[in-house]
């Protein structure tokens, strides 16, 4: 397949990106970057825009299945891909299990890192639906979380892959 | 939010991506994983007029060659390269080298080729919002160096902090380039030029296209360590790494690879400890003579806040569990592991 694509950077072209299993078709410049079309033209602002380096992890999406920061993706590079953000997590208003962990721990304070913990940890459980807690620790070493002292959330992991660790709240 | 406009290339193989970079210049820049370039592009330390993404390539599977090497396509993404079942079979230093690169996501994105093709960084270039109201430095074409105001210009003492280059000089590992005049092969140790101002001896139209790793010779034994404050999603202070064979049905050393990464422009060798083990028993003392040795002989540079002196000590410490390490390995096979300077 000769998949080559050559965009000016004046000029915007139309992409076919599917997000949460859902097609959209936006008009994208090279310059944009994913989190910029998922909040912006999407309109899907879970995903957070955050230090746009790299170092915060607010803005961690799953690229066909595997955790990317979508503030330094180009959205141009995401055609034709699946993308799901933390908006897909819950696709029907019920919370999915590891939101339910985060609930249960109180691994949410301001909540600016929550999204991009959980689909960190959705990959990560994917992939190890029992870790210990230092694989939790490697799988969230790009998410920053200011308020919470990350314990809670290592527990909500755990709670979520059914570790023994209790609710913390009822 | 990258704030400029610029024209978007993607081509459907390196062969491609590589007549593109020729017939663009050097205002062209190469993307793979973007995790390098893209933050550059944001606080304008690189203005490429054309980003060339290789985002339409996927890479082929390690492969195990007829000689015993390991081939490795550069743009298998780290986090591959990490959890690969063959590559933490055969070449395990690689793997945990690129399992410690940067964050989960990163490791995802970033392929081996980008990491070992990265640029150089320090803290002015990296810190543009301290900066963006006064003139470019050497690198940036102006005419002042802001952390070392003496250095004349065309120096540029910025750190290349690759993880995976100092496990892939000290495995001896080659890389396949491909360009205008075809495919040549090259070390990776003699890929990079040891200047700040273009770390990289890459013509503006070659790609590295694969990495291959050697098999390792009888009685290998291999040491790995970054050092760095926090174990996660940050620059090392320094990357060492060793790689040694003993001699056959002896406790001695026949050869040794010792390389430093992050404290210099390139990663670099320790040649003298390298001779010093060469010969010698792999026992404690030869072991703290050799530390001591690559202490001495190496000069790094200040980065990320450590200090020369700090970079130095903590060198001398570490390197020397990191030879003990590669000595065990090296030694395992005959059940006499060296347990007594273990502290």
């Amino acid at each position: 397949m000769d998949n080559a694509l050559r965009i000016k950077g004046t000029r915007s072209q139309v992409v076919e990106i599917c997000v949460n299993d859902e097609w959209h078709e936006v008009s994208v410049r090279p310059r944009h970057m994913l989190v910029e079309v998922l909040r912006e033209m999407i309109g899907l602002t879970g995903t957070k825009d955050g230090c746009e380096q790299g170092a915060c992890g607010a803005c961690t999406v799953l690229i066909e299945g595997a955790p990317a920061l979508s503030c330094m993706t180009l959205a141009v590079d995401c055609e034709g891909k699946h993308v799901r953000t933390v908006e897909g997590l819950a696709p029907d208003g019920r919370v999915s299990p590891i939101q339910q962990a985060f609930l249960d721990q109180g691994a949410v304070q301001c909540g600016f890192c929550t999204p991009g913990m959980l689909m960190s940890i959705t990959s990560l459980l994917e992939r190890n639906p029992r870790p210990t807690v230092p694989e939790i620790k490697k799988a969230l070493d790009g998410n920053l979380c200011r308020c919470t002292g990350y314990n809670a959330i290592v527990d909500a992991v755990l709670q979520a892959s059914g570790q023994g660790v209790e609710p913390l709240m009822k | 939010m990258i704030l400029y406009e610029f024209d978007y290339e993607r081509p459907a193989s390196l062969e491609q991506a590589s007549a593109h970079l020729r017939r663009l210049g050097d205002s062209a820049r190469l993307a793979a994983g973007g995790t390098d370039l893209f933050p550059a592009m944001r606080v304008a330390n690189e203005r490429p007029a054309t980003v060339v993404s290789l985002g339409a390539l996927s890479p082929a599977p390690p492969t195990r060659q007829p000689d015993g090497a390991i081939r490795i396509d550069a743009l298998a993404r780290l986090a591959a390269v990490a959890n690969s079942e063959l590559i933490r079979e055969a070449v395990p230093m690689l793997a945990l080298a690129a399992s410690v690169v940067a964050s989960c996501p990163i490791r995802h994105m970033a392929t081996l080729g980008g990491n070992l093709c990265q640029d150089t960084r320090c803290l002015q270039l990296n810190q543009k919002h301290d900066y963006q109201f006064k003139p470019d430095c050497y690198k940036r074409g102006g005419a002042v160096c802001y952390p070392f105001p003496n250095n004349p210009p065309g120096t540029c003492w910025s750190v290349h902090l690759s993880d995976t280059a100092p496990a892939l000089i000290a495995l001896d590992a080659r890389v396949e380039i491909i360009g205008g005049a075809g495919s040549r092969w090259a070390s990776v140790e003699s890929l990079f030029s040891g200047s700040g101002m273009k770390p990289l001896r890459l013509a503006g139209d070659e790609i590295v296209r694969a990495i291959v790793v050697p098999a390792p010779a009888a009685r290998f034994g291999w040491g790995f360590r970054k050092s760095a404050r926090r174990g996660g999603l940050e620059y090392g202070a320094s990357v060492m790494s060793v790689a040694l064979t003993a001699a056959e049905a002896t406790q001695t050393c026949r050869s040794a690879r010792i390389v430093i990464g992050a404290i210099r422009e390139r990663p670099v060798r320790a040649l003298q400890a390298e001779q010093m083990l060469a010969g010698a028993a792999l026992d404690a003392e030869t072991i703290a003579q050799a530390a001591a040795a690559v202490a001495k002989e190496i000069s790094p540079l200040p980065h990320h806040g450590f200090t020369r002196s700090y970079i130095r000590d903590d060198i001398r410490v570490k390197i020397a569990r990191v030879l003990r390490e590669a000595a065990d390995r090296a030694l395992g096979a005959d059940g006499q592991k060296g347990e007594a300077d273990r502290g």
